[in-house]
């Protein structure tokens, strides 16, 4: 096995040079995921293979299609047109549509050398799937009743349903991982003992932090952790009619909407900062205060005093003053504006902290952290590695996931007694912001957000409240990525005439004279609508992604060799767009409802079907040849004015040689008030009478 | 640059009858640019006669293509190297100059023009091109404001504008603007509206001496001849 491989997706062609750049969604995504791939996949309605690139980069894809805080969309280029792309909703209807729940994992031990894993949240499970995969023993130690850390005990189910967790667990457990519950480690010596070879520690933050105010140890004081873990195991604490919630982060968000749900009347957030600073995520706190819950902006709490079974807190208002470290404006008491109120509970969620037993004997660092090599995840200890947050202090799933996949890669180089390869990035990164021009021409589609439950319905208990797109929604929000980074290039400038036909056609403005007079097409601005390859006289413009360069005429020579079977009807072959909806059904409305052979050729937006192309379906013993796009649903500009274009030169060729130039037609989506069905069914019957008509010619020529 | 447009395809296609192998050769530069004969070109015009072939059932080619960087210079077409070896006829996608260039440099293979040669232009908006120079070899620019009388005035006068002017437009195509008025307007901007006021003698349409040459560089080197 080779373990370096493991760790970068799979090029699908090998041995052609793959010129694409890494867009900023995968840079940003700590697993790396390739979400350009499964994007596009999306917006063709090939949904399995989605979810096979999915799986690819992601252990658990299920799992972060629910809670994942999406560090790609903020860094999605879309952002600067209009809105990112809802990549996590995207990933979710893949792994449903996909049905990532049927999917089997297998494994087989083929080492001797026994790994403990000790904790069982995303980074220690993510540790052992791969272990396992690549044929390690593997047990993992977790010191609660059930598996999964953080995912099990910390995020509410409404916001990641428990079966989603379980299919995941039992999927291990199917594997072949060994499970230990209610096993809490105190040291590591005995696991050595024990004849485990390598450890990996992933503990978590589960120490809450204390507000350091006067009364914190009242009865009726509760930190968030504790809180959401009490609930999360079945328990249901007595929360009174008034709870406030200390924090700004997602576990206060969560300790308050959870509070909500148990039925307390009256919940509010006490942050002391505004609403620019809180770190929870926006789309949370918007739905926070849907369902009802009070968020009040600079205010801290001082004192706590327990009177009557009730608790007596004491606040001050705040104010932004200078920046911290953290570059945040330090909040500042104002004077003279402390005020007290009557409350039942107190939640104070402001962070966590790991808490590593000291007999493990590993380097503690700043924030309790333990201290590991950030590219080998190893500790002070020999065999010892920890990853998660009980490294990073508290930080997000993939994060811990991205942690648990290279302990695992690194943990094997242990045990192979191999010096780690290098983590080399084998792609350049896309950098560089769109240009105002280009913005201007990328056509404006709407973000659709997924529907969710009713802010009155959900408030009301523990239901998931995300609900998946459908289909059409699905493929029509995957349609707006911009497909950052596998733009096209001049592969060989000496072959530019420099015409400047690229920059003259080029809908985004991109191709542009440098100060030498060479043509420039930056990867940064180009939209990938390939209709400068097509144009360049001089073919000197290629896509940088060998399968996309190959497409078309691929997919050309499958149709053929498919079409060889069809003797006795008159062919017809279709180059037909894939993206949108005519990769969800239309397509296969317009093959079934045909009365002739027609052989579809798949093609990437029609825009990159050339006028040789045409011709070269003809040359096969195609009868008719039609051209099918989404027209004005085009993601692209002016793809059906190139389409047209490139039919009017091959017409004038069909009818140089005496073939009817009416046996090249164009369907176009939204251009005609007819159906595109019976549009076709027309051709079709228009095809078998020409071709009836040249049989009988040819009879009386011969 | 020159600009050329491809011969009408059933012309191309009787030119070739004779010949069984055929090289389609393209030319990387003007016709490059002028979408009449580069590798685009040469391509769809491979794909068209192979079509046609098959369609009619009558002929027995084999095509085979290339694109050279440009056909004037003879360097670039020993790049051709082994290419020549198996064929009957190159059906050059060059200009004039590239067709003869092959033709010297390769004595004993024929050559086909597979483009009309048109004339001397610019280029107005992608995919039109607009005559601009006659090659007259007495250039009058500096006279006229830089517009050409000899190619834009359907007359070629010298003496413009003529009767025929009407709304600025020329009397044999209404579509087409007098070039005289572009002329006079011009030297109006420039404020040099008496070279409008000068009388220009007639062409000399004496035979140009031909074969033209051109020489850029000293014609003979200090003791030495050039014969
Ligand atoms: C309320 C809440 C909401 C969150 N929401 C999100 C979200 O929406 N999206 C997101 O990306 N992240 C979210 N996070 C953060 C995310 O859950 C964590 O970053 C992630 O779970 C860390 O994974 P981990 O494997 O490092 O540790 P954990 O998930 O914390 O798992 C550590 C495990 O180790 C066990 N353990 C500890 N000590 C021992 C011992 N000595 N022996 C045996 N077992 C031990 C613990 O019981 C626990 O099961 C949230 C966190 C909280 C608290
Ligand atoms: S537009 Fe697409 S490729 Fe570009 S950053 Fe967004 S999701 Fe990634
Ligand atoms: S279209 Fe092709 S030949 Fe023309 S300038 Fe662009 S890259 Fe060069
Ligand atoms: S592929 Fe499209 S967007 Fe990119 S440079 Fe060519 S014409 Fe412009």
């Amino acid at each position: 096995m080779n373990v370096a491989n493991t760790s970068y997706p799979v090029n699908r062609t090998e041995n052609v040079p793959d010129h694409s750049l890494v867009p900023p969604c995968q840079d940003a995504c700590p697993l790396h995921m390739d979400i350009r791939e499964y994007v596009g996949l999306v917006s063709q309605g090939r949904i399995m293979e989605a979810l096979q690139v999915i799986r690819t980069g992601n252990p658990f894809p299920s799992i972060c299609a629910y809670v994942c805080t999406h560090p790609c969309e903020d860094a999605c280029r879309r952002s600067q047109v209009d809105k990112p792309i809802a990549i996590r909703s995207l990933k979710r209807f893949a792994v449903e549509f996909g049905g990532d729940r049927m999917v089997q994992a297998e494994a087989e031990t083929t080492h001797a050398e026994k790994v403990a894993i000790v904790g069982s949240g995303p980074a220690g499970l993510a540790c052992a799937y791969y272990l396992k995969k690549f044929g390690y023993p593997v047990t993992v130690l977790e010191a609660h009743s059930e598996l999964g850390g953080m995912l099990r005990v910390g995020i509410p189910q409404y916001r990641l349903p428990r079966e989603v967790l379980d299919i995941e667990v039992k999927r291990l457990t199917r594997m072949g991982v060994e499970i230990r519950t209610d096993t809490r480690v105190v040291s590591l010596d005995l696991l050595f003992e024990l004849g485990y070879k390598a450890i990996f520690i992933t503990i978590g933050a589960h120490q809450s932090l204390r507000m350091g105010i006067e009364g914190e140890e009242s009865p009726g004081v509760i930190d968030g952790a504790t809180f959401l873990r009490e609930v999360n195991l079945g328990l249901k604490p007595s929360l009174g009619r008034k709870v406030a919630v200390v924090g700004g982060g997602n576990v206060a968000i969560d300790a308050a909407r959870t509070a909500i749900r148990l039925g307390v009347k009256k919940v509010s957030i006490l942050y002391r900062r505004t609403r620019a600073e809180m770190p929870a995520d926006p789309a949370e706190i918007e739905q926070a205060l849907e369902e009802g819950i009070d968020i009040r902006y600079l205010v801290t709490p001082t004192k706590v005093k327990r009177e009557n079974k009730r608790l007596n807190v004491t606040c001050i208002k705040m104010k932004l003053g200078k920046p911290d470290e953290s570059g945040r404006q330090r909040p500042v008491p104002v004077k003279g504006s402390k005020f007290s109120e009557q409350i039942d509970t107190l939640i104070a969620a402001i962070g966590q902290a790991p808490q590593t037993p000291d007999d493990f004997g590993v380097r503690i660092g700043k924030g309790s952290t333990i201290q590991v090599d950030p590219n080998t995840l190893t500790t002070n200890r020999a065999g010892v590695f920890a990853g998660g947050d009980a490294v990073t202090g508290p930080a997000t799933v993939t994060e811990a996931l991205a942690a648990g996949r290279l302990a695992a890669l690194r943990i094997v180089d242990y045990l192979q007694h191999r010096y780690p390869l290098p983590v080399k990035e084998a792609k350049e990164k896309l950098s560089g912001d769109l240009l105002p021009e280009t913005i201007e021409m990328i056509k404006k589609i709407e973000r659709a957000e997924p529907p969710s439950l009713a802010s009155e319905v959900r408030a009301r208990d523990f239901e998931p409240i995300e609900l998946v797109y459908s289909w059409e929604q699905a493929i029509n929000e995957a349609r707006r990525c911009l497909r950052c980074g596998v733009g096209v290039e001049i592969l060989f400038q000496d072959k530019c005439a420099t015409c400047l036909t690229c920059l003259r056609v080029c809908p985004y403005h991109v191709p542009h004279l440098d100060a030498s007079g060479a043509i420039c097409i930056p990867a940064d601005q180009c939209q990938a609508c390939g209709i400068c390859v097509a144009e360049c006289p001089a073919k000197a413009i290629v896509l940088r992604k060998p399968f996309d360069r190959r497409q078309v005429n691929d997919e050309l020579s499958h149709a053929i060799k498919s079409a060889a079977e069809l003797k006795n009807k008159p062919l017809i072959i279709g180059f037909c767009c894939q993206y949108g909806l005519f990769g969800t059904g239309t397509l296969a409305d317009l093959w079934r409802g045909a009365g002739a052979g027609v052989s579809i050729v798949p093609v990437l937006c029609v825009a990159k079907v050339e006028a040789s192309h045409i011709l070269s379906a003809f040359e096969t013993g195609a009868e008719g040849v039609f051209i099918a796009g989404c027209g004005e649903q085009c993601a692209r500009e002016n793809t059906t004015y190139w389409v047209q274009q490139r039919v009017a030169k091959v017409r004038k060729v069909l009818g140089s040689i005496g073939l009817e130039p009416e046996r090249l037609q164009v369907f176009a989506l939204g251009t005609t008030t007819e159906d595109p069905v019976e549009e076709l069914d027309k051709f079709v019957e228009q095809i078998g009478s020409l071709r009836l008509a040249s049989v009988i010619k040819g009879e009386v020529k011969s | 640059m020159i600009v050329a447009e491809q011969k009408p395809l059933e012309d191309i296609i009787r030119m070739i009858v004779p010949y069984e192998r055929v090289l389609i050769l393209g030319c990387g530069t003007c016709m490059t640019v002028c979408d009449a004969g580069g590798e685009r070109e040469v391509s769809f015009l491979h794909n068209a006669l192979q079509l046609a072939q098959a369609r009619s059932g009558e002929g027995a080619h084999t095509f085979s293509e290339h694109t050279v960087k440009r056909q004037c210079d003879p360097e670039f077409l020993e790049a051709l190297g082994e290419k020549t070896a198996d064929v009957d006829v190159i059906l050059s996608l060059g200009c004039g100059i590239g067709v003869q260039a092959i033709a010297e440099y390769l004595p004993d293979m024929p050559v086909l023009p597979g483009v009309n040669t048109s004339f001397m232009g610019m280029t107005k908006e992608s995919g039109v091109w607009d005559e601009r120079c006659a090659a007259c070899g007495e250039c009058r620019l500096e006279d006229t404001g830089g517009i050409c009388p000899i190619t834009r005035c359907t007359k070629g006068i010298l003496n413009g504008p003529c009767a025929g002017v009407k709304n600025g437009k020329c009397e044999a195509n209404k579509d087409m603007d007098c070039a005289w008025i572009l002329i006079y307007q011009r030297l109006e901007r420039l404020q040099q509206l008496d070279k409008m006021r000068r009388y220009y003698p007639p062409r000399n349409f004496r035979a140009i001496p031909r074969p033209r040459r051109i020489m850029s560089k000293a014609e003979t080197v200090t003791g030495e001849s050039n014969g």
